[in-house]
C-alpha cells in the first residue's frame, strides 16, 4: 500500500520503533519487578534488574485486605454499560453532526468542547445533590448515567470525523437501492466503521474503567467500589511502601491491558480489512 | 445488527437489576452511617470489628461504615454534610473542626452525652479536646498525635555517642556524622514537602520554650508571633543545617509518607514523627527491631521542648436523624475495651486514664512517650491555632517558603519576616 | 482535478475520485427546512443532549455561581454575592501569571513530542510487518493506565535513592551524583513532562492510525506514478487528506492537557515550592484551602481561555484548509 522503502529508511522506521517499544514497555515491566521483589529487597543496593528471588507476598497483602473481586465485578459493570450505551448515543449524534447541516450545529460542536474544558470540582458539588435528591447515590446505575454523560462529548466528536471521513458515495448508493436513511446508517455505514466504534468504545471504556473523583464522590458503601477507588484508598494509606502500591498498581493496569490486547487486536483487524477505503 | 441490539438490551437490564434498592427494613431497627477520614486499611478493619461488638450489644442499630480513600475523604465528608443526607457519625479531626462546627455541621452532643458515665475516665486532655471554646462538644478525641524521635541505635553507637540526641543541636552533630551519601546513608529523614511548616515550627518553638503562651503555640507571653523572637533566627539556622549537611537532597519533597519510608528503608538515621509511625516502622524489612529506638522529642537551647498537640475524633452530623443511636455508638468507641482496642491497634496516645499503666505504653518505643508524660515542666504540651479557618491556606504558604529557603530561593531572616507579618494580621483582623 | 467551491469538497476521501464529488453536488446538500428533516435531526440529536445537559451543563452552571460569590468552606454563614471580586484577586495576584507560564510549558513540552512520535509511529505502522499486532497492542498500553497510577509509577522510578532512572543514568556513566529529580524545579518539570509524553503518544496513534485507514489506495498510486517523493507524499497527500483528524486531535490534547492534573498530583503535587503547579492544580489546591469562590472564578477563566483559544485554532486551522484548495 506504500511505496518501497530505502534500506536506511527501513534501518531508521526499525530502530525508532524498538526503542519506543523498549521506552513503552520498561515502566510497566519495572513496576511489576518491583512488586515481584521480597519487600526489603527493592532498598537493596545494586538496584536488581532480574531478582533474585520472587515473591508474591505484596499480593498476599493485598488480598488479605481487600474484596478485590467485588471491585472488579462494579468496574466491569460500569464501564461496559456505560461505554456501550454512550457509543450507542453517540453514534447517533455523531451522524447528524457529520451529515447535516442545520443552524445550532456549531453550536452543538462547541458546547461539546466546551464539555472537556470544564474542571469538575465545579460541577462535583451540584451534581452530588441532585443526585442525592434523585436517590441515585451510592448506586451503580447513579454512576452508569454520570459517565455515559461524561463519555457522549468527545466519544461524539471522534466518531464524527470517522463519518467524514467516510464516503457519502456509500450511504448514497444503499439509498438509491431504496434503503431508509436510518437503515443506510445501519446496514452500510456501521459495518465500515467498525474499527472507528471500537475504538470509540475502547476511549469510553477506558474513561469509565479509570475514573476516581465521580466515583470517590457517589459511591459509599464497599460493595458498591470501583478499582480506582479502592487502590486510591490503598495506595494513598500505604505510606509509599513501594511494593504493595506497585503490586497494587499492576492489579489495576492488568484487566485494562487484557482488554487493549484483545481489541487492538480487533482494531487491528478492521483497520487492516480495507473497509473503509474510499 | 440485531444482535448488537439485544446485547445492549441484556446489558441495560443486567445494570438495572444489578442496581435495585434493598427493600426497606421497618421492624425499627435503625441505620446510622459512619463515615471515616483518615482512612488505612487496617485501621478499617479494626473499625469494623468494633462495629461488629457494638451492633451486638445494640442488635436494633446497624451501623454502615464508609471509608473513602483519604486523599478524598475531608471532600467528600464535606459534600455529604453539605447535602445533609446518609450520614451520621463522622471522623472530625482538629483542622476541621473549626469550619465544619462554623458552618453548622456539627451536632453538639452536650445533651446526649450528659449522663455519659465515660466521661470520668477520660485523660484531662481528652476532656479539654471534647469541648470547643464555645462549651459544644462537636467531637470526643479518639486518641492523641505527638512527636517524638525515631532513631538508628546502631548507627549512633557506630559513631560513638553513648546517647540518642536530646536537642537539636545533638541531633544536628549526630545526624551530620552518620551522613554519607557515596553509600546511600543519609542522617535526617528532612520534612520538606508537605506540612514542612510542621517541624519548622516544633524548632522554633523548642527555642523560643521560655516565653511561649501556652493556649496559642505561635504567640510569644508578650502577644508577638514566635517568629518575631531573635531565638527563631537561631532555631532555623540549625534546622536548615541539618537539611544541608546531614539530609537526603530529595528530602525538599519529602512529606509524611516519604520520610517514613525513609526511615523504614534504613536510608535515613533519624526520623522525627508521630506514635502511629510505631506501627509502620515496625513491620519494617529492612531494619529490625533491635536496630531503632524512640527517643523524647527534642529540646531547645533552654533544655526545653514544645509538644504540639494534634486529634481527631467521633462526631454527629447535624442533619442525622438519629443522634441517639449515633451518640450511643460514639459512648461505644471512647469507652472501655474498644478505645484501648483502638489507640493500640492504632498506635495512638490513649484518652482514657490508666490505659498508659498498660505495658504496651511502658515498653520499646513507647518509652519516651511516658517519659515526656511524666515530665510536664520540660516536655510542655501547648496548644496549636490548628482550628483557624485559615489553618490550610496557612499550610500551604508556609510549606511552599519552607520549600524556597532549601532551594535557596529566600532567606530564613526572610521566612521569618513573612510569617511573622502573617500572623500578626490575621489575629489583628479577628 | 475538479473541484467544487462547496465547503465539503474538503473531505479528504473525495480528493482524486471526481465522480463521487460531482455526483454529492447533484444531490441536494442543504435542502430547505423541512419539519420532517427537522425532527429527524431533533430526534437522533435528542439522547446526546438530554445527557450532556443533566448530568455536565446543569451542575456546572450551578456550580459556577460560586464564582460570584463569598464562597469558602471555611465558613459558609455568609455566602453573599460579590460580583467580580474572586476574579479580580485572581488578575491581582502575581502567583497567578507564573503558574500560567508552567502550564504554557507543561502544554507545549508535552504536545510537540506527543504529536510528532505519535505520527511517525502511526505512519510505520501502515507497513505490514511480521507482529504488528502485537506492537500495537503493546504501545497502546499506557493509554489504558490511569494518570494517578502512571504519577506513581514514574515517581518510584524517578526516585532520588532508589529509582531506575538515576541508575541508568550512573550506569550508563553520565551522571556520577543521583539527581534528586522531583526535588529541584527544573528537574521536576521535566520528570513530569517526559511521563506525559509517555502516556499520550499512543492517543495520537491511534487516532491518527484510523484516520490514515481512510485514504484510499490510489492516492498513493497515483502520487507514485507522478514520481512524487517520500517528504512530498506526506505533506501533499497524507497530511491534508487527514487534516480534520489532526487538526482535532491536536486541539482536544491541548484542552486536556491544559485540565490534567493527575500525573502532576502523583508526582510532585505541584512542588517543590509551587514551582510545577499548573493552573489547573493550583486551583485545586485552592479548593483545598476551601476557597471554592476563588477556585470557580479560575475554572472560568480557564473554560474562557481554552474557549478563546479553540474558536481561533478552529479559525486558523479552517483557512488554511481554504487557501490550500
Amino acid at each position: 500500500m506504500i511505496n518501497k522503502e530505502s534500506i536506511a529508511g527501513r534501518i531508521v522506521r526499525i530502530a525508532f520503533l524498538a526503542m519506543w517499544l523498549v521506552i513503552t514497555v520498561f515502566p510497566l515491566y519495572w513496576i511489576t519487578i518491583t512488586s515481584l521483589k521480597i519487600p526489603g529487597a527493592i532498598f537493596k543496593f545494586p538496584i536488581a534488574y532480574w531478582p533474585d528471588e520472587f515473591s508474591l507476598q505484596n499480593y498476599a497483602g493485598l488480598f488479605s485486605k481487600a474484596q478485590f473481586g467485588v471491585y472488579l465485578g462494579n468496574s466491569l459493570i460500569v464501564a461496559t454499560v456505560a461505554g456501550t450505551v454512550a457509543t450507542a448515543i453517540s453514534i447517533l449524534s455523531a451522524y447528524v453532526l457529520a451529515r447535516f447541516e442545520f443552524r445550532s450545529k456549531t453550536a452543538l460542536l462547541m458546547a461539546a468542547l466546551v464539555t472537556q474544558m470544564i474542571p469538575s470540582f465545579i460541577a462535583l458539588g451540584p451534581l452530588y445533590m441532585m443526585m442525592t435528591q434523585l436517590g441515585l447515590v451510592d448506586n451503580r446505575f447513579g454512576l452508569i448515567l454520570v459517565y455515559i454523560a461524561v463519555c457522549i462529548p468527545f466519544c461524539t466528536v471522534m466518531l464524527r470525523g470517522f463519518f467524514e471521513n467516510v464516503p457519502d458515495a456509500l450511504e448514497e448508493a444503499a439509498m438509491v437501492d431504496g434503503c431508509s436513511r436510518f437503515g443506510a446508517l445501519f446496514r452500510v455505514l456501521l459495518p465500515v466503521m467498525r474499527p472507528g466504534i471500537v475504538a470509540a468504545f475502547i476511549f469510553n471504556f477506558v474513561n469509565c474503567w479509570n475514573e476516581l473523583f465521580l466515583s470517590v464522590t457517589l459511591m459509599n458503601s464497599d460493595t458498591n467500589k470501583t478499582i480506582p477507588t479502592a487502590l486510591n484508598g490503598f495506595i494513598s494509606s500505604f505510606n509509599i511502601d513501594w511494593g504493595s502500591m506497585s503490586a497494587a498498581a499492576v492489579l489495576t493496569i492488568v484487566p485494562t491491558m487484557a482488554l487493549f490486547a484483545f481489541a487492538s487486536r480487533y482494531i487491528v483487524q478492521g483497520l487492516t480489512s480495507g473497509a473503509v477505503k474510499g | 445488527m440485531r444482535r448488537r441490539k439485544a446485547t445492549f438490551a441484556l446489558g441495560l437490564a443486567t445494570a438495572m437489576a444489578l442496581t435495585g434498592c434493598a427493600a426497606g427494613v421497618s421492624d425499627g431497627t435503625v441505620t446510622i452511617h459512619m463515615v471515616e477520614s483518615l482512612t488505612n486499611p487496617t485501621r478499617t478493619a479494626v473499625l469494623k470489628t468494633l462495629i461488629a461488638q457494638f451492633e451486638k450489644q445494640n442488635p436494633k442499630i446497624k451501623v454502615d461504615l464508609i471509608s473513602p480513600p483519604t486523599d478524598q475523604a475531608d471532600q467528600k465528608i464535606q459534600q455529604m454534610l453539605q447535602s445533609g443526607t446518609g450520614i451520621d457519625a463522622l471522623e472530625v479531626r482538629d483542622i476541621t473542626a473549626g469550619p465544619w462546627s462554623t458552618n453548622g455541621w456539627l451536632y453538639d452532643m452536650s445533651k446526649e452525652l450528659q449522663s455519659w458515665s465515660g466521661w470520668k475516665n477520660l485523660t484531662e486532655n481528652a476532656i479539654k479536646y471534647s469541648k470547643d471554646a464555645k462549651g459544644r462538644t462537636d467531637y470526643i478525641p479518639y486518641g492523641f498525635y505527638g512527636l517524638s524521635l525515631f532513631y538508628r541505635t546502631d548507627l549512633v553507637a557506630k559513631k560513638g555517642f553513648k546517647n540518642p540526641p536530646a536537642s537539636w543541636d545533638d541531633l544536628l552533630t549526630q545526624a551530620t556524622a552518620i551522613q554519607d551519601p557515596s553509600n546511600h546513608q543519609y542522617g535526617y529523614a528532612f520534612r520538606g514537602g508537605t506540612n514542612a511548616n510542621s517541624n519548622a515550627v516544633a524548632v522554633i518553638e523548642a527555642y523560643v520554650a521560655d516565653k511561649i503562651d501556652l493556649d496559642n503555640g505561635f504567640k510569644l507571653t508578650d502577644g508577638r508571633t514566635i517568629f518575631s523572637a531573635p531565638e527563631a533566627l537561631n532555631a532555623l539556622n540549625t534546622y536548615f543545617k541539618l537539611f544541608k549537611q546531614a539530609s537526603p537532597p530529595s528530602s525538599v519533597a519529602w512529606g509524611y509518607p516519604e520520610m517514613v519510608e525513609g526511615f523504614s528503608n534504613g536510608s535515613t538515621a533519624f526520623l522525627l514523627q508521630d506514635p502511629e509511625v510505631i506501627a509502620t516502622v515496625g513491620q519494617s524489612q529492612v531494619i529490625n527491631k533491635s536496630q531503632w529506638a524512640t527517643a523524647p522529642l527534642l529540646t531547645g537551647p533552654s533544655g526545653k521542648a514544645i509538644q504540639p498537640v494534634a486529634t481527631a475524633g467521633w462526631g454527629t452530623a447535624a442533619s442525622s436523624k438519629h443522634k441517639a443511636e449515633t451518640a450511643k455508638l460514639i459512648e461505644f468507641l471512647s469507652q472501655g475495651e474498644a478505645s484501648t482496642t483502638f489507640t493500640k491497634e492504632n498506635s495512638l496516645v490513649p484518652i482514657l486514664q490508666g490505659a498508659s499503666e498498660d505495658t504496651f505504653y511502658k515498653t520499646g518505643p513507647w518509652a519516651s512517650y511516658l517519659t515526656m508524660t511524666e515530665n510536664p515542666s520540660k516536655y510542655i504540651t501547648v496548644t496549636q491555632p490548628r482550628s483557624s479557618s485559615w489553618w490550610t491556606e496557612w499550610i500551604q504558604k508556609s510549606d511552599a517558603e519552607v520549600q524556597k529557603v532549601l532551594l535557596g530561593k529566600m532567606t530564613p531572616e526572610e521566612l521569618l519576616a513573612s510569617w511573622d507579618t502573617y500572623w500578626t494580621e490575621k489575629w489583628k483582623g479577628q | 482535478m475538479t473541484r467544487s467551491t462547496s465547503e465539503r469538497v474538503e473531505r479528504p476521501s473525495r480528493l482524486g475520485s471526481a465522480p463521487p464529488a460531482n455526483m454529492a453536488d447533484t444531490r441536494p446538500r442543504k435542502p430547505a427546512f423541512t419539519t420532517r428533516r427537522g425532527l429527524g435531526i431533533a430526534a437522533f440529536m435528542a439522547p446526546a443532549v438530554l445527557f450532556v445537559v443533566v448530568f455536565i451543563y446543569y451542575p456546572m452552571i450551578s456550580g459556577s455561581q460560586m464564582a460570584f460569590r463569598n464562597w469558602n468552606l471555611t465558613d459558609l454563614t455568609d455566602t453573599s454575592w460579590v460580583g467580580f471580586k474572586n476574579f479580580q484577586a485572581m488578575f491581582a495576584d502575581p502567583v497567578f501569571y507564573t503558574v500560567l507560564g508552567h502550564t504554557a510549558v507543561w502544554v507545549a513540552g508535552s504536545i510537540v513530542p506527543q504529536f510528532v512520535i505519535g505520527f511517525a509511529i502511526a505512519l510505520w505502522l501502515r507497513r505490514h510487518f511480521r507482529f504488528r499486532g502485537l506492537y500495537q497492542a503493546l504501545i497502546f498500553f499506557p493509554w489504558a493506565i490511569s494518570g494517578f497510577l502512571i504519577g506513581i509509577l514514574f515517581r518510584w522510578m524517578f526516585n532520588s535513592e532508589f529509582g531506575v532512572i538515576n541508575d541508568l543514568l550512573s550506569k550508563a556513566g553520565l551522571i556520577d551524583q543521583p539527581i534528586p529529580w522531583l526535588a529541584d524545579p527544573k528537574t521536576a518539570m521535566i520528570a513530569i513532562t517526559v511521563a506525559n509524553v509517555w502516556y499520550g503518544v499512543t492517543f495520537f496513534t491511534i487516532m491518527i492510525l484510523a484516520a490514515l485507514q481512510s485514504i484510499p489506495d490510489e492516492l498513493y498510486e497515483a502520487a507514485s506514478l507522478d514520481g512524487a517523493g517520500k517528504a512530498r507524499t506526506l505533506f501533499q497527500i497524507t497530511v491534508p487528506s487527514i487534516r480534520a483528524t489532526l487538526s482535532l486531535t491536536v486541539l482536544l490534547r491541548v484542552i486536556w492537557i491544559f485540565n490534567f492534573p493527575d500525573i502532576i498530583f502523583g508526582m510532585t503535587g505541584g512542588g517543590p515550592s509551587n514551582e510545577t503547579h499548573i493552573v489547573t492544580t493550583w486551583m485545586i489546591s485552592i479548593t483545598q484551602q476551601g476557597d471554592y469562590g476563588k477556585a470557580s472564578a479560575t475554572g472560568l477563566i480557564v473554560v474562557t481561555m481554552l474557549l478563546v483559544f479553540s474558536v481561533f485554532y478552529l479559525m486558523a486551522t479552517r483557512e488554511k484548509k481554504g487557501a490550500k484548495s
